[in-house]
């Protein structure tokens, strides 16, 4: 399908209508985690308290396994050419013996503990502030447009962005870090952006609204194919780089981010390029009656 | 349109690019050539710890003749009668029957007179109310109490203590904790913080540790980054704060109390000598010295050295021990003796810590460890190198697709070098600024990459959008609309940015830092330029 088809050819109402469905999608899944595990999201080790340990792989899972009998260990996975292990809270002396034993036993271990304090006031801090972010962001986006129909498109499209993120999360398995909270704090950057871009060509510039939508389009998706690809070598490099040399590994930080800004720039396509800019059509060829600017909200 | 080479834009971006590559060239240093950039602890290898500090603020409101009145009852077993007489500031108990001077002194009052008055006795306790207050705290909590204030009575506990456990203690004297969080604060002062913060940078620092940061947050948490240490050693150094306690061994595996930390009144740094032996040498007070004599007497260890070891303890756990030496055998046999070493043989850290443990009997309160974690050297050099080569792949996958995009190596060329510009323009300020570049500062770089190209996509689009480089008015207008719309997105990208400064103990302070600036020098110091320099280089006709 080409590009002007895609633009032109489909009822607006139609597109908006499968977008928020998208969304409704979304936000039920978030909601089915919700009730099941008292979260939107799968918390990982920094927000629910635990060990991570990481070494290189020496031996086979069950040898390691058996070596960590008597620690709360949750998971071992490899992670190229070394094993991640998760472990649940343990106390100060069993995590000293833990760590020491760890030191004396691999090379270059990586350990990482964050205490029932920690994680309690990470979530804590979570809940305050990922959504002061959003209002900052919808504050700016109110201030630059003013026209409330269109800050608020605006907005829905980040939000969507952001719930439909955090819904692919859930089903793929990646849980909600440090590294994750940046990457969909990110995504509100990536998602104005490509909007912006949008209503600006279209409201500020003169002719056929289709045209306009249409050259929007060509730029947005030059937009988020540069950053996908930028997006993307982080991801091949943090997740793969493993297989190239035996000395890399995964890094899990950085794949992480990667991952769910992959997931948020696919979605952002469908937000802005179905919803949104279908949104737009549609109010630009509503009928004009005097004062529908003011009622249309 | 101005000449190139004049225009101010273009002129200050090239000083911005051309002082990067100053600031960030490499210098010779120590064993070759050092950039200025420098490394988180995942970048580089080593621990860090979070600690919490124990404590809260609270205001009693409570009576002190009650306190005294249940003290002293229930120490002597029979009613008291209490007394303040405000004329000579002091408390006056009367109670029925004898009533010995050590039990006053070990409620706490070594101070007080007692006289025998017939047939009852007569205590005078000389002591504020305020003093009583804090005793009867301090002895019912085991901790450390200091007094704040007296408008309202205000203190601070030095320990892990509850408001329930609290009222639970002041209820038994009929009283209670003011009402609110003025009654009782989890949290220390801030002097206390700084007291603490500064036993820790001294104990750290006579480890001879480079690069020690500890940092303060909310008042309450202490965070510590050791470069080249692990954690099993950083916590042993840190969290282990506690007393300290010199025994001798009576007879097998038992041993007797002979003093403790505060009487030792100096500690000298850990000496080696010839044969590599190290020792650390302390000096006693009086007190201890005539007590450690007492001790090796008593034991018997000046006669039978071998039997019965010296060791030292530090929270009931050995950290040395070892036999008199013969020459202070002998001479502890006939005088006591205020100096010694603590021999520890030829392993100069242990004789460090050694150290540390004897200069320093405890932080001013306790602390509990809420976060650690390590990454050694090797790892993080990794590290460093995968995150490099996904750098320079995230630059050649922009620079492909941008090519597929315009196929006009004219665009191509300059958008991937202003791109390229901008990570260096933000890892020199972070070298300037000193900031430590982790990991994720590192994927903060690549997201600006990704919305700096995207930028630049829109300013060439939004000249190009005839397909051809317009002049004069209609390219400033269009440069101007272009601008219009990434300042907008830059100014919602910072916005969403902030909170990330005040999560996780700012463990993603680097990535907001790094995200924020990078922004700013894209949109104040590279795009304009490139502006221009696209609109030059694409001018038809020429």
């Amino acid at each position: 399908m080409d590009p002007e088809t895609f633009i032109s050819k489909y009822e607006p109402r139609k597109m908006v209508a499968i977008s928020l469905a998208v969304l409704a999608v979304a936000l039920s899944i978030l909601g089915f985690t919700y009730i099941k595990t008292g979260s939107p999201v799968n918390l990982g080790v920094e927000f629910t308290g635990g060990t991570i340990v990481t070494v290189p792989v020496v031996e086979s899972e069950g040898e390691i396994a058996a070596k960590l009998a008597g620690y709360p260990v949750l998971d071992i996975r490899d992670v190229g050419h070394r094993y991640m292990i998760q472990m649940g809270p343990m106390d100060d002396a069993e995590y000293k013996q833990l760590s020491t034993m760890i030191d004396a036993e691999y090379q270059d271990p990586e350990i990482k503990y964050m205490g029932p304090v920690y994680s309690t006031r990470l979530q804590e801090q979570a809940k305050t502030w990922i959504p002061l972010s959003f209002v900052f962001m919808a504050v700016v986006v109110f201030l630059i447009f003013r026209t409330p129909f269109v800050a608020l498109t605006v907005i829905l499209a980040a939000f969507s962005d952001i719930m439909i993120t955090a819904a692919a999360m859930n089903i793929t398995g990646v849980k909600l870090s440090l590294g994750t909270v940046a990457a969909l704090l990110m995504l509100i950057g990536y998602s104005v952006d490509s909007n912006i871009l949008l209503n600006n060509r279209v409201l500020k510039r003169k002719g056929r609204t289709e045209d306009k939508v249409l050259g929007a389009f060509r730029t947005g998706i030059a937009m988020t194919s540069t950053t996908f690809s930028a997006i993307f070598a982080l991801f091949l490099v943090s997740a793969f780089s493993y297989l190239v040399s035996s000395s890399f590994t995964q890094i899990n930080i950085l794949f992480d981010i990667s991952v769910v800004l992959i997931f948020g720039l696919l979605a952002g396509l469908m937000n802005t390029w179905v919803m949104n800019s279908n949104a737009l059509r549609w109010y630009l060829a509503r009928p004009k009656k005097s004062g529908a600017r003011r009622q249309k909200r | 349109m101005t000449e190139i080479t004049k225009d101010p834009r273009v002129l200050i971006y090239f000083a911005a690019v051309f002082a990067a590559l100053v600031i960030l060239a490499p210098m010779p240093g120590d064993g070759g050539l050092h950039s200025r950039l420098k490394y988180g602890l995942d970048l580089e290898g080593g621990s860090w710890l979070q600690l919490k500090l124990q404590g809260a603020i609270i205001q009693p409101q409570v009576d002190p003749i009650n306190i005294l009145d249940k003290q002293f009852s229930d120490a002597l077993g029979r009613p008291v009668e209490v007394e303040w007489r405000p004329e000579s500031t002091d408390y006056q108990i009367t109670v029925d029957g004898k009533a010995s001077k050590t039990l006053v002194e070990d409620l706490g009052y070594p101070q007080a007179i007692v006289t025998p008055r017939g047939n009852a006795t007569k205590i005078s306790i000389e002591a504020s109310p305020i003093g009583v207050i804090m005793n009867y705290l301090e002895t019912s909590l085991e901790s450390d109490v200091k007094y704040l204030g007296s408008d309202p009575l205000s203190f601070e506990v030095r320990s892990n203590v509850t408001r329930e456990s609290l009222e639970a203690i002041l209820a038994q004297v009929g009283g209670t904790l003011a009402p609110g969080d003025a009654g009782f604060s989890e949290g220390v002062t801030e002097e206390t913080v700084d007291e603490t913060k500064q036993v820790l940078d001294r104990k750290l620092n006579r480890l001879g540790l480079q690069d020690i940061k500890v940092r303060v947050v909310d008042n309450k948490f202490i965070l510590i980054d050791l470069a080249g240490v692990n954690v099993a050693d950083a916590q042993e150094i840190v969290g282990k704060p506690g007393v300290f306690e010199i025994r001798i061994q009576t007879k097998g595996n038992e041993s007797m109390h002979v003093l403790y930390g505060d009487e030792i009144v100096d500690v000298s740094l850990p000496q080696g000598d010839q044969s590599g032996n190290w020792g650390v040498p302390f000096t006693l007070s009086e007190e201890g010295a005539l007590a450690f004599q007492k001790a090796a007497i008593d034991t018997g260890a000046t006669r039978n050295r071998m039997d019965h070891e010296v060791s030292m303890h530090l929270d009931n756990e050995l950290i040395f021990s070892a036999p008199l030496a013969p020459d202070l055998a002998a001479s502890l046999d006939v005088a006591p003796l205020r100096s010694m070493v603590a021999q520890v043989g030829g392993d100069s850290q242990r004789a460090h810590e050694l150290y540390i443990h004897l200069r320093e009997g405890a932080l001013p309160v306790n602390v509990e460890i809420i976060g650690s974690g390590q990454v050694t050297a090797a790892l993080g050099n990794q590290f460093k190198k995968q995150v490099l080569i996904a750098g320079i792949m995230a630059i050649l996958a922009v620079g492909l697709v941008i090519y597929f995009r315009y196929r006009e190596p004219k665009i191509v060329v300059p958008m991937v070098a202003t791109s390229f510009s901008e990570v260096l323009m933000i890892l020199a300020l972070a070298a300037a600024l000193k900031w430590q570049l982790d990991l994720p500062a590192i994927a903060g770089i690549i997201a600006v990459i990704g919305t700096g190209v995207d930028h630049l996509v829109i300013i060439t689009d939004e000249l190009l959008y005839e397909g051809k480089m317009p002049s004069g008015k209609i390219y400033l207008a269009r440069l101007s609309s272009a601008f219009g719309i990434i300042m907008a997105a830059a100014a919602t990208t910072i916005a969403a940015m902030l909170p990330l400064f005040a999560m996780g103990f700012g463990a993603f302070k680097s990535f907001a830092l790094v995200t924020i600036f990078g922004v700013l020098i894209g949109v104040f110091i590279a795009r304009p330029a490139y502006g221009r320099i696209i609109g030059r280089i694409m001018q038809p006709g020429e």
